[in-house]
């Protein structure tokens, strides 16, 4: 052994730190590829291959009870009896099978020589037809010839196929009869089996071996991994990473592996079947899988495969405890376009359907939106594309309504007066309810009801005509028409027009007649339509509401308002525009009640009452609130959430900014007009909830025009009805587009309820429906509601003719006046039809209405204007399928007619023999005049 | 009909009446009426002149008829629970149904679903006859000629259903239909009978238009007498 050299260090040493070091290598290296494979995703879709294995497992146990498994053990038994009688005689179905497969020799050699001589023999005969046709007699004749001589050959020949065929089948069925018994059982048995076979192999598919395990070890898994990440490339969508885009990558099917499989309905998450296939991700859905992937419409990141990296949200601060606790998750701080929580999920849809009154089946999103109009949010925040009308009443002429106090103890509080009331909170709200603010309140309060005193004009108002019935005005409420738009007492179906109660309290008797007799007198662009009223409806209707008084709010006195908390606010507002000793000075100049009616302008502008009122001095002024046109996808850094202590989403901050608008400047030191101002609505939680899911879904989202739901002119004129429909609340009374009539919900005889208007477009003729919407006139003599006169613009008129036809998918025009052809007999038949059938005994012409009103019918003079001819047709055929539950009685049951004698009893016949005669029919004309006029449409026809 | 198809016929008519319980009882009854009488409602039949001619006396509303034995007139009684899973055979029959002097005549009847139900016209004016039924299928029909006959059928039992007419708004009729032909309307002096009801133990139901519902619980014995069943109703 050679002596140790002598070295700076120990080489043994050096080994062991070598050899341990290389260790701690090795074992960071295993460590580091077993982390790095064990991901989240696969322990999802190994169990998600466990349930599958497990149901397979059911339904194979499921299909072996279904079985008839006696007859499927006597199968068995058979075929193994008949393989055993096959065994035993070998050497004969040898023999027949070498017999067999000797003549199918011979057979397959005579058949080649008969199919040859057959097709030599087509080809001559084609040959010899085209020389005979053109006459070359010669060649026709040698063709003639061959084809002749070849005769007798080809006979031989098909004798010789036919016996040969037949000794194949001899053979065939010698084999046959050994082994046919087998086969036919063996197929009956597989039949049987097919199902089980199915779910076995569905079993063996989803069942975890060692072969599988191999293929997903690490290191090895990139060669076929039954393991993998699923993910759908969405070809026309692109996501948007701010300083780049990338087409959408969508990995949520890695984990939610039956998203799309019908029968995981109650399996359970990240599993379930998605729950309305029918509208999403199946093939034949408007919204395809493939097409639009998943996160369009949920959000969040569609490459991560991680509960907490797909940026996951959760619906509850419950929900948050649970996730946290089950899957370590948290909130994604630095990844902006998170999940919708799934009560906002609808928000997503208006990305693509824009344009549109309502979305089809988005219901909260709807609900949202129809809020948004009704509370009138758009009159402060400018919504690009929703252009609505103001919903508060105009103030122009407010000094003939109203006096100071009232408006005074009004903005108090109006929840106060009328707990229904749309109008919002705006004073002593939690940002301004410190003794200092309420002076300055008080001040502003005092302030606007002088300035709105003084910047209205006055309008001669009307002392009821007569002395009114309160009883009869009670029932004139409940039956003329109000409850389509309002709230009366106990009767509640619309809540479109204010609630009607307190009255006595706020208005004086001329003002109420006034308005009910012309509401255009007092406020021209009212969307209150005039219901007709004579002098004593009028009347009485205004003792009836008038007698209603709100004692508590009676007996409310305006509070003090200090004159330094008055001068205070002006000075404020003039500091604005001038120096402070300046405004001191301007002030000064002013008199008391100049300066109250300067702090009343200043406070309009500030708190922007214009945006729902029209108010003088403010016809231009410009919207006061965030414009929120692309708010669901403002940044969420721009949402200040101040102390609150509300999770860090946009639909929790719009939620609360709803609930209760003045709660982000809780804790915070600001002077009185810097703090936040808009009011409060009190709103209930499910409208808050369904007004955020609606401002969610005001995005700018990146959607390519071919996926956007892009409206035809038909479509948009179509929507510009619905818009119209809406702000007239027309279906508070008709039942028309899907919406059934409100009204119809405390009217007990259907009889009595206004018409339904489904078919309208079908029914009537566009030119009465269009002045019949310009001035209603009755036409169901028995109907106490009466059709209101709206005043509408010709535009507007125009607007709901083109809705109705629309709706009815009637589409040519201009043809509205043209009467059908008719014949002379159709049209002589019709009048003793019409008399035979009795219509005149319902349909009575200037009946009088006080003997018996309860069974009047329109009158049939108008028919010939109102009605379309075809229509006339369906109605008279079967008029309960027209409109259920009509009081006009079927003539014809069955297709059958009563009146055997005229036009041979043929029922349609005599439909149209009606309709034609109602197409002249004219009462008060002399008979001479409609024969001539018969005359004319004969002429015209012919 | 051939001969064979004739033996054949009987011999079914034969096992289908063995088939049947030997015993089978009439259940009779009356519905009697405490109370002072409502005052009827007179019926205004000037609205249609050819109503008018037909009556002397003044027409009353026939909500309530009170007998003058103080007995209850149109009463619908019938077997409302103890046939369940029963079926019955459905007589081809039909049920008439007359519309006269303007009024329904009867104006509270019975009929069994399937069961043909002849609405008669024998006035010489317009009449329609609106079935608001909830469970089978709405008609209106109107029947312009005296004398017209249409026949209409029920598809589902209802406990009643209401006909009108919106020609004459005073004519209205109630019509129970049930899955079984055990039931009865009261009559002139307030009694019914319901025939052949086989043995068992019944809860019987008498309906009244405005007055409301009794019931009566029965049992037929295999043979022997049946108690008479009394309902009462009070105004």
């Amino acid at each position: 052994m050679p002596p140790k050299k002598p070295s700076l260090y120990s080489l043994d040493k050096t080994h062991v730190a070598f050899a341990v070091s290389g260790l701690i290598l090795l074992i960071g290296l295993v460590w580091m590829v077993l982390q790095d494979s064990s991901r989240e995703w696969k322990g999802w879709q190994r169990k998600y291959m466990a349930l599958m294995k497990e149901r397979a497992q059911a339904e194979l146990k499921e299909t072996q009870s279904r079985m008839n498994a006696e007859e499927l053990k006597k199968l068995h038994a058979e075929l193994a009896d008949a393989k055993s009688t096959a065994a035993q005689h070998r050497a004969e179905i040898k023999s027949a099978q070498n017999a067999l497969d000797q003549i199918a020799h011979r057979f397959n050699k005579v058949k080649t020589e008969y199919q040859d001589l057959k097709q030599f023999q087509d080809s001559d005969r084609y040959f010899y037809e085209e020389y005979a046709e053109h006459h070359e007699e010669e060649k026709a004749r040698a063709y003639d010839k061959r084809m002749k001589d070849r005769e007798g050959e080809l006979a031989r020949a098909k004798l010789k196929f036919e016996q040969v065929s037949a000794e194949k089948e001899a053979g065939e069925a010698a084999v046959k009869a050994w082994t046919g018994r087998e086969q036919e059982l063996a197929k009956k048995i597989t039949a049987m089996e097919l199902d089980l076979t199915l779910a076995q192999s569905k079993i063996s598919k989803f069942t975890p071996s060692l072969a599988k395990e191999i293929l997903n070890a690490p290191m090895l898994d990139f060669i076929h991994p039954t393991l993998q990440i699923q993910q759908i490339v969405v070809e026309k969508l692109q996501d948007d990473y701010y300083f780049a885009k990338a087409q959408k990558v969508d990995r949520c099917i890695t984990c939610h592996l039956g998203i799309d499989q019908k029968g995981l309905e109650n399996a359970p998450q990240p599993f379930r079947t998605h729950p309305n296939l029918d509208l999403f991700l199946s093939s034949n859905s408007p919204h395809k899988l493939e097409e639009i992937g998943c996160t369009t419409c949920h959000g969040g990141s569609g490459q991560s495969v991680s509960f907490t990296t797909a940026a996951h949200t959760p619906r509850s601060p419950e929900q948050a405890q649970e996730w946290k606790k089950k899957h370590g998750w948290q909130a994604l701080e630095f990844w902006a376009d998170k999940m919708l929580p799934l009560n906002h999920v609808e928000a997503s849809c208006a990305k693509c359907h824009t344009g549109t009154v309502d979305v089809p089946q988005a219901p909260k999103l709807n609900e949202g939106r129809r809020l948004v109009t009704e509370y009138g949010c758009t009159g402060c925040h400018k919504v690009e594309g929703m252009d609505r009308w103001k919903v508060g009443p105009s103030l122009t002429h407010v000094q003939s309504k109203l006096d100071a106090d009232w408006i005074v103890r009004w903005l108090q509080n109006p929840k106060e007066f009328r707990h229904s009331t749309k109008m919002p909170r705006i004073f002593h709200l939690s940002n301004t309810d410190d003794p200092e603010s309420q002076d300055r309140n008080n001040a502003a309060i005092s302030g606007i009801a002088a300035y709105l005193m003084k910047n209205s004009d006055p309008v001669t108002l009307t002392a009821p005509a007569v002395k009114g019935n309160a009883e009869n005005g009670k029932a004139l409420v409940e039956s003329v028409g109000c409850l389509g738009c309002h709230t009366v007492g106990g009767l509640s179906a619309n809540h479109h027009g204010p609630e009607l109660s307190g009255l006595g309290s706020k208005v004086k008797p001329e003002w109420l007649y006034s308005w009910l007799k012309d509401p255009k007198h007092y406020s021209p662009n009212t969307r209150m339509p005039s219901l007709r009223l004579n002098d004593q409806e009028a009347s009485d209707i205004t003792a009836f509401l008038l007698a209603d008084h709100n004692e508590k709010f009676e007996s409310n006195r305006p509070p003090y308002v200090k004159p330094e908390a008055v001068a205070d606010l002006a000075v404020n507002f003039l500091t604005g525009t001038m120096r402070h000793e300046d405004a001191l000075k301007n002030l000064n100049s002013m008199s008391a009640e100049e300066q109250l009616e300067f702090v009343g302008a200043k406070m309009i502008a500030h708190q922007g009452c214009f945006g729902c009122h029209d108010i003088k001095g403010f016809e231009e002024a410009k919207p006061i609130g965030t414009e929120l046109t692309y708010e669901g996808t403002k940044d969420l850094s721009r949402f200040d959430f101040a102390f609150s202590e509300i999770p860090r989403t946009k639909q929790a901050w719009i939620f609360q900014k709803i609930k209760e608008p003045r709660a982000y400047d809780h804790g915070k030191v600001k002077p009185y007009f810097e703090k936040l101002k808009m009011p409060n609505f009190e709103f209930s939680d499910a409208q808050a909830d369904a007004i955020t899911t609606f401002v969610l879904s005001l995005q700018k989202a990146d959607i390519p025009l071919e996926m956007q739901k892009v409206l035809d002119s038909r479509e948009k004129q179509t929507e510009a009805g619905r818009l119209l429909v809406e702000k007239m609340n027309c279906q508070g009374c008709h039942t028309v587009d899907g919406v059934e009539g409100r009204v119809r919900a405390i009217i007990e005889d259907a009889g009595n309820a206004p018409p339904i208007l489904d078919g309208e477009g079908k029914k009537v003729r566009e030119k009465w429906l269009y002045h019949f919407l310009k001035e209603p006139t009755p036409i169901r003599p028995w109907l106490k509601y009466r059709m209101p006169t709206f005043a509408l613009s010709d535009q507007d008129t125009n607007t709901l003719v083109t809705y109705f036809n629309h709706l009815s998918d009637v589409h040519e025009r201009y043809v509205a006046d043209e009467m059908p052809a008719t014949t002379p007999e159709h049209l002589a038949q019709g009048g003793p039809l019409f008399t035979q059938l009795q219509c005149i005994k319902c349909h009575q012409v200037n009946a009088d209405a006080a003997l018996s009103a309860s069974f009047l019918a329109p009158d049939l003079k108008m028919s010939k204007d109102r009605l379309r001819p075809d229509w006339i047709l369906d109605w008279l055929k079967d008029p309960q399928a027209v409109q259920e539950g009509t009081m006009m009685p079927g003539f014809f049951p069955d297709g059958q007619s009563p009146l055997p004698d005229i036009l041979n009893g043929d029922a349609t016949e005599q439909i149209r023999a009606i309709r034609d005669y109602l197409m002249v029919f004219n009462p008060d004309e002399k008979p001479a005049a409609a024969a001539a006029g018969a005359k004319d449409r004969e002429n015209t026809a012919t | 009909m051939n001969k064979g198809l004739k033996t054949f016929a009987v011999l079914i008519a034969a096992a289908y009446a063995l088939s049947q319980p030997a015993w089978a009882a009439s259940v009779k009854g009356a519905v009697a009426f405490t109370g002072t009488a409502p005052a009827g409602k007179p019926v205004n039949m000037a609205a249609d002149p050819t109503c008018a001619a037909q009556h002397k006396t003044p027409q009353m509303s026939e909500e309530v008829v009170v007998n003058s034995n103080n007995t209850l007139k149109n009463v619908f009684v019938y077997v409302k629970t103890g046939l369940e899973g029963k079926t019955f055979p459905v007589p081809a029959e039909p049920v008439s149904f007359d519309q006269s002097g303007c009024h329904y005549m009867p104006h509270v009847v019975g009929v069994m679903v399937g069961q043909p139900f002849q609405i008669i016209n024998s006035d010489s004016t317009l009449h329609n006859v609106h079935s608001l039924s909830k469970e089978s299928k709405q008609f209106n029909l109107g029947m312009p000629i005296k004398g017209m006959k249409i026949k209409k059928t029920f598809e589902k039992p209802e406990i009643m259903a209401k006909v009108k007419c919106d020609v004459h708004p005073w004519m209205n009729a109630y019509i129970g239909v049930l899955s079984h032909p055990f039931y009865a309307v009261s009559g002139e002096d307030g009694s019914f009978e319901i025939k052949d009801l086989p043995p068992g133990t019944y809860t019987l139901e008498a309906w009244q238009e405005t007055l409301g519902t009794k019931t009566a619980e029965i049992t037929v014995p295999e043979s022997g007498e049946i108690p008479a069943v009394q309902f009462s109703f009070g105004s």
